[in-house]
Parts: structure tokens; C-alpha cells; sequence
């Protein structure tokens, strides 16, 4: 999976969790500080990117990725 | 200068006293802290303007919400940040760029979870520093200014306490918030209401300092966990109490001996945190209180009631039982049962029924109504003798519990003395006690309680009337000797200055020495212990051996040249025998002080406080009782007596069992001299000059012992 389609996928995903206007999902916007997720959205983050790309993330590393261009950095890992 | 001092010169004005308050992080989810700390800030009333700053939400309780602090057009003088902790150094930055210089942080997940909380509580502290901001937390419950000109409540606490005048600072977050409800419960009020958590920027002596000055507050209260810088505490606590009159209750947790454990001096090992910051802030004039029931006691004492001018207390009461334990309370507590004028007795003879008793405790017995009370404490409250009223009630068939705390606490309110209640009971009397607590006359469900309360107030009276006293100076004392000594030692890699050296640095600062001298054969030893005059005492002298007495390497009274002479021989065996690797320095004679009581006199560097003095009754009495009293240095002249009289076995000092007393005034010398050394010599870590050697009255004391360890 090329880099796009995972931006794609994770900005569609973040929209959805956090209930955001995608337009305000910018690669260098924070999910918590930008686009206002708590604690508890974050958890539901994780899992919604876990189920969307099949993956088994590390947890507390994944709670350290705080943009949406470090989202996708951190899941391009997993898929290659 | 202190960076608490820094922070006092900024603008703490505007954590109580914002015009404008944006919340940064806030949302719409009823019952989070992000929710209701702006609810809170809304629903009690706050006189200026707040804004909710929130990543995705329009509004936030029908206000209109911004996504930044930096879109808000106006400016906003408080900054309260309710952001994950991961986040707060962006809301931060973006305060800094906004131009707000106040902020309390409310996030947790800071120095409290970590090493990775260390790390973000470090950059938050950076970027406070680059903008200028002060701020409280994080890690924290919030702020609480019950002030009508504020009304703010910064908070995630259920309810605004109602106005009063005591001030509340704590580090623990939880605890505020039982607070606010146990003092709800007995209708005290606050001024200001502070948690300040991690204290990463504003600490309690900022806000402390704050508060000397806060028209509002009475008396501060403060709950500690650790203190961090306990000098710093002391002078602020002293300048408060000194230039306002404003008393201070610290209940100060976790009182733990695990940090005294690996001393390696009895002053170390007896010198715990605990006893250090017992002393302290006696010296300071703070109240120290062990449990928050025991803080609401005397702050409700201190902030309703005048202070006491004395211990002579009268005791109005409907039954002798509690008289009796009132009485038993008030003796236990040091204070005094007040003896009336002929005035005041012939008034109650007047007044009272035949079967009361109209010496104290008074009892105006059990069907005492209102009238009665009034006559027994208007008269013992106009009585030149007493100074200060204790009125105590049991609810018996025929007392009326209503008019009774109403004359009460008019009476009381009519005179400048002191008066505290104690209607006995719950069910019954519960409509007298919230009469009292509503119009402010101190109440305690136990006459000890009372007692208790009311001794704080007294003490608190008596250190706000003393004079500070600074270290005494002496002439001819010689720095250099005493600092060549340590360099020397310091500069052979050596942390132990056996007694010669010891003796010494002692000497330099005019700590009474014997006359001593360090003799390498026997001859040496023969000729130095007749020229020193005998008895003499010999003890061996190696770097190698700490515990003499443990090696045979100590003979005592010696009263010959040739008894030295063997005396010599003998301990060089002894010490080759149980410690044959040990580097003989010489045997170190001594003159030997035949009669006196032993005690002893330590140094310790505490952490927090730096040098404390300690001083006990040698033997057992520090072995076993641990019969030792702490100051931190400087020691006055005031001070160093305290510090004799306090111990529990005072008495054999001052000449107990038909004994001489023990020449007090020189140990007082001692005590000062010491602390100057301490203070002027901050290389030795740890001093015991154990034993000192008291003579009688005017005979002076002598240094018969003493190590260093630097």
C-alpha cells in the first residue's frame, strides 16, 4: 500500500472517530491539540487504524503519535 | 536571589483577579474535567469575561467557543489549560504568543507519572520562561477566589464555598476537594481556595506571599507533601506572621524516618525530616497540625475569635463532668484555670444559684437557661484575670439549646477576649452548634479539641510578638584554623576528622576544649600527661578506627605519669590485637573532667532547611528516648534555651533530686557557638560532640568528645 492510500484511509478514519470536518485534517495537524481528541477518542483511534488496515499496533507507541502525517509514518511501518 | 522570589515580583494578581479567562481544551461532555471546569467558572457568577477554547466544538455551554486562543479577539489575562498533558506545550506556546502571563494547568501526566512526565514538565516550564508566564499546577484541582470582585471558580470542585477569610493552599488535589466539603458541612467559609500540584512554577511560598497581602485572608492554611526549599518557607512564613499578624497552619504528611536511616552520626540518625521540620517551623512561628480536623480547629479560632493575650482561661459550664475534662484539656495544653477578681465572684454570688459553683471551672448548673450564661460570661469576660472564655453545654431536659447559643455568641461578640463553645453531643445540640458556626463562634464537639485550639492560637500570639533572633557574634573566633583543618582533610580524600582534628575546628570557634595533646611513645605520653595535670583520659588515634571503645583503644581516669605510660602501652596492644591493619596515628591524651551531667550536641545539613542544631541529654536519654530538641541554625540566645528547657529530662540540668544545678547558661554558649560554626563552615555534613561534660553553676561545660564528618 502506497503512502497516499494510507493518508487517504487515515484521514477518513480520523474524521470519522473524532467526528471532524475532514477539511480541517491537515498532515501537520495534532489530534489532540487540533482536532480536539480526548483520551478516550484517542484510544478509539488506535483501534479504528488497527481494524482499517488489519494491523496489531504497539499501544503506548501508537499513543505517542500525535499527527496526522506521524499516523501515517507509524502505519506505513507496520505494512511493509 | 530565589527563584521564588522571582516569581513573587510577577503578577500573581491575575490568577485571582482575571478580567478574562479563556479555557484551552475544554468540550461539550458533561461531567469531564474539561467540561466543568468551564461550567464552574460560568455557573458561580465570575465578574469578567470567559472564552472556551476548543479544537472541534461551535459552542461550549451556549457560548460561543474558538478554535485557538489565538483567535480570540480580545485580550485574555487567564489562561487555564484542561488539554491532555501531550498537548499543553502547544496551548502553552500559543498562550505565550497571545500575551497572557497567567495560567493555571489543570492536565496531569507530568512529573507525577515519570520520566516522560519530567520531560513535558520541563518543556512546559521552558516555554513559561521564554513568555514570562507564571502558572499554577499542573497536576492540580485549580483556583478558587470567593472575593464578590472575582467569584472565580477555576475548578473542578462540586461546589463554590461560601466567603470567608481563610485562605486554603494544597498540593493535594483530592484532598481540596474533601476539604470543601468538610468545611461546608460546619459553614466555614474561604477567601481564596488554591490546589497547586506539581508546583512546577508557583509554589506555596509565592502564593503564600501573595496572600500577606490579600485584604481578604486571615489565616493561611496550607497542606504539604514536600518542601523543597524549607529556609525559603521560614522567611516568608516569619514575614507573614511579623508584618501582618496573618497566622499559618501547615499540615505538613508524610512523616517518614527511612531519610535518617543511613546517617552516619547520632545527629543524623536522630535528626529525621520530620523532627527537622517540627523545629522549623516552631522557630518560623507556624502551627504544625497532624490532621486536617485539628487545622479547621484552630483556623476557625484564629479567624473568628481575637487572639488570646494569656493562658488564663475560664470555664463556663452546665455540668461538672465536662468541667472536669475541660480543666483536665486546659492543664494538659499548658494553659491556666483564671482566678476571678473579688468583682466577678460577688457578681456570680449574686447571679448564680447557691448550688453553683462560682469558682472555675464556673458551673451554673443544669437548668441553666440563657439568662445565666450571659451573667457567667459577661462577667468572666469583663474580668481583668481572664483571657479567654471556654462555654460549655450539655443538653439536659430542661436546657434551651437555642436561646443559649444565641446569648452566646452575643455576648462573646460584645468583648475583645476570646471565646470559644463546646455544646456536647450531636442530635440534641445540632441546632445550637449551627447557630454558632453561623455567626462564627469557634465550636468543638470535645473540650479538648478547645484546648487544643485554643494553645495554638497562644503560641501563634507569642512568636508574633518576639523579636527575630540573628546568630550571636563572638569575638575571637578563627575561621582559617577551623577551615584549614577541613581543607586539609578534604584534600587527603578524607570525610571523618578524628577527635584531635575534630578538637580542633571546635577550639577556633570557642567550643571549650580540654586541653589535650597527641603523644607517639610512651615517654612522649608519660611527660604530656603531667604537664596536662591529671586524671587524664588516653584514646587511640587512627583514621582506620571510628569506634574506640570497641577496640579497647580508650583508658580513662589515668593519675599517673607511670599509669600513662602503661595506659599507653597497653592500648597500643588492644588495638593491634583487634584491629592489627589499623595505621596508628598516636594516642591522644586528654585532661579528664571528673564530675558533670553528659550531654550531647550535634550539627546535621538538612536538605531543605540547612544546619540544624541538636541538643540531649546524653546516655540513655538519647539512645533509648530520644530525649533531643532541634533548631535550625542561626540559634540565638532566646533559642538555645528553649532548646534545654524543651527536653524532656530538663530537670536533670537544672538540679533535680537535691542536685547542683548544671551550669545551663554555658551549654546556652555552646548551642550559639555551634550554629555560628554550622553556619560558617558548610563543608562538615555532620558534627557530634557527644559527650559534652556539664559542670555546676558557673563551673562551665567541656568538649570531652566530638567527630566530624564532612
Amino acid at each position: 500500500m502506497d503512502k497516499a492510500e494510507i493518508k487517504s484511509r487515515v484521514e477518513k478514519v480520523t474524521a470519522q472517530v473524532l467526528k471532524v470536518d475532514p477539511k480541517e485534517i491537515t498532515p501537520t495537524a495534532n489530534f489532540a491539540f487540533d482536532l480536539g481528541a480526548d483520551s478516550m477518542q484517542s484510544i478509539e483511534l488506535i483501534a479504528a487504524f488497527e481494524e482499517e488496515f488489519n494491523i496489531s499496533m504497539d499501544e503506548q507507541k501508537a499513543r505517542e503519535v500525535q499527527t496526522v502525517e506521524g499516523a501515517v509514518e507509524f502505519i506505513a511501518g507496520y505494512l511493509k | 536571589m530565589s527563584e521564588s522570589t522571582v516569581f513573587a515580583q510577577k503578577d500573581l494578581e491575575h490568577v485571582f483577579y482575571p478580567k478574562s479567562v479563556a479555557v484551552l481544551g475544554t468540550n461539550r461532555v458533561v461531567g469531564t474535567v474539561p467540561y466543568d471546569i468551564f461550567a464552574n467558572i460560568l455557573k458561580d457568577s465570575f465578574q469578567g469575561i470567559v472564552y472556551p477554547v476548543s479544537p472541534k466544538e461551535r459552542s461550549v455551554a451556549g457560548v460561543r467557543a474558538y478554535k485557538y486562543i489565538l483567535d480570540i479577539p480580545d485580550p485574555v489575562d487567564l489562561a487555564i489549560l484542561v488539554f491532555p498533558s501531550t498537548v499543553c506545550n502547544l496551548a502553552l506556546e500559543q498562550c505565550g504568543q497571545k500575551g497572557v502571563k497567567s495560567a493555571i494547568i489543570i492536565s496531569a501526566g507530568f512529573r507525577e507519572i515519570g520520566p516522560a512526565g519530567i520531560k513535558r514538565e520541563e518543556e512546559i516550564k521552558a516555554i513559561a520562561q521564554k513568555y514570562n508566564i507564571s502558572f499554577i499546577g499542573p497536576n492540580c484541582l485549580g483556583v478558587i477566589n470567593t472575593d464578590p470582585l472575582s467569584r472565580l471558580n477555576a475548578s473542578f470542585a462540586r461546589k463554590m464555598p461560601q466567603e470567608g477569610s481563610i485562605a486554603f493552599l494544597s498540593q493535594s488535589g483530592a484532598l481540596c476537594t474533601a476539604v470543601l466539603d468538610y468545611a461546608q458541612a460546619k459553614h466555614i467559609g474561604f477567601s481564596k481556595f488554591v490546589s497547586f500540584g506539581n508546583k512546577a512554577n508557583i509554589n506555596e511560598i509565592d502564593l503564600m506571599r501573595y496572600l500577606k497581602n490579600d485584604p481578604k485572608t486571615k489565616v493561611i492554611l496550607v497542606y504539604l507533601e514536600e518542601i523543597t526549599d524549607g529556609a525559603g518557607l521560614m522567611n516568608v512564613a516569619r514575614e507573614i506572621i511579623r508584618e501582618t499578624g496573618k497566622p499559618i497552619l501547615i499540615l505538613k504528611s508524610g512523616r517518614t524516618r527511612e531519610g535518617a536511616a543511613a546517617a552516619a552520626s547520632h545527629t543524623g540518625s536522630l535528626a529525621g525530616s520530620d523532627e527537622v521540620c517540627d523545629a522549623a517551623f516552631r522557630q518560623a512561628g507556624i502551627i504544625r497540625c497532624t490532621t486536617i480536623e485539628e487545622m479547621f480547629n484552630a483556623a476557625i479560632a484564629l479567624a473568628y475569635q481575637p487572639v488570646p493575650q494569656g493562658k488564663r482561661v475560664a470555664i463556663i459550664t452546665n455540668a461538672g463532668g465536662p468541667g472536669v475534662l475541660a480543666t483536665d484539656a486546659a492543664i494538659a495544653q499548658r494553659l491556666e484555670l483564671a482566678k476571678f477578681s473579688e468583682q466577678t465572684t460577688e457578681v456570680f454570688k449574686k447571679s448564680l444559684p447557691a448550688t453553683a459553683n462560682i469558682k472555675n471551672p464556673v458551673d451554673v448548673i443544669g437548668d441553666a437557661r440563657a439568662d445565666r450564661y450571659k451573667v457567667a460570661l459577661g462577667s468572666a469576660l469583663t474580668d481583668p484575670g481572664v483571657d479567654g472564655v471556654f462555654v460549655i453545654l450539655t443538653p439536659q431536659s430542661m436546657t434551651d439549646i437555642e436561646n443559649i447559643a444565641q446569648e452566646v455568641c452575643t455576648t462573646i461578640g460584645k468583648y475583645d477576649k476570646p471565646g470559644y463553645a463546646s455544646f456536647m453531643g450531636e442530635k440534641d445540640v445540632a441546632v445550637g452548634i449551627n447557630i454558632l458556626q453561623q455567626r462564627s463562634i469557634p465550636h468543638y464537639i470535645l473540650p479538648e479539641s478547645m484546648c487544643k485550639a485554643y494553645a495554638s492560637a497562644l503560641f501563634f500570639k507569642e512568636h508574633r510578638d518576639q523579636v527575630d533572633e540573628p546568630q550571636a557574634e563572638f569575638v575571637g573566633v578563627n575561621k582559617p584554623a577551623a577551615a584549614d583543618v577541613i581543607r586539609s582533610a578534604m584534600g587527603a580524600g578524607r570525610s571523618y576528622l578524628p577527635e584531635e582534628e575534630s578538637n580542633v575546628v571546635l577550639k577556633a570557634f570557642g567550643l571549650p576544649t580540654l586541653p589535650s595533646a597527641l603523644a607517639r611513645s610512651k615517654d612522649e605520653a608519660m611527660k604530656m600527661a603531667g604537664d596536662i595535670g591529671f586524671p587524664v583520659v588516653l584514646k587511640i588515634v587512627s583514621d582506620d578506627i571510628i569506634h574506640k571503645f570497641d577496640v579497647k583503644g580508650v583508658v580513662l581516669d589515668v593519675r599517673s605519669a607511670e599509669a600513662a605510660g602503661e595506659a599507653y602501652e597497653s592500648i597500643l596492644r588492644n588495638v593491634a590485637a583487634a584491629k592489627p591493619d589499623a595505621k596508628i596515628k598516636g594516642v591522644f591524651i586528654q585532661k579528664m573532667v571528673m564530675r558533670g551531667e553528659e550531654v550531647i550536641l550535634g550539627v546535621k545539613r538538612d536538605p531543605s532547611f540547612g544546619a540544624v542544631i541538636m541538643f540531649g541529654l546524653g546516655g540513655l536519654f538519647v539512645e533509648v528516648f530520644k530525649d533531643v530538641s532541634f533548631r535550625v541554625a542561626p540559634v540565638g540566645p532566646r533559642a538555645a534555651g528553649e532548646m534545654i528547657r524543651e527536653i524532656r529530662a530538663y530537670s536533670m540540668l537544672a538540679g533535680a533530686r537535691g542536685k547542683k544545678p548544671r551550669d545551663i547558661k554555658a551549654v546556652e554558649e555552646c548551642i550559639q557557638r555551634l550554629s555560628l560554626l554550622a553556619l560558617e563552615l558548610p563543608e562538615i555534613k555532620e558534627l557530634d560532640i557527644n559527650p559534652l561534660i556539664v559542670s555546676d553553676e558557673g563551673a562551665g561545660c567541656y568538649v570531652a568528645d566530638a567527630r566530624i564528618m564532612l
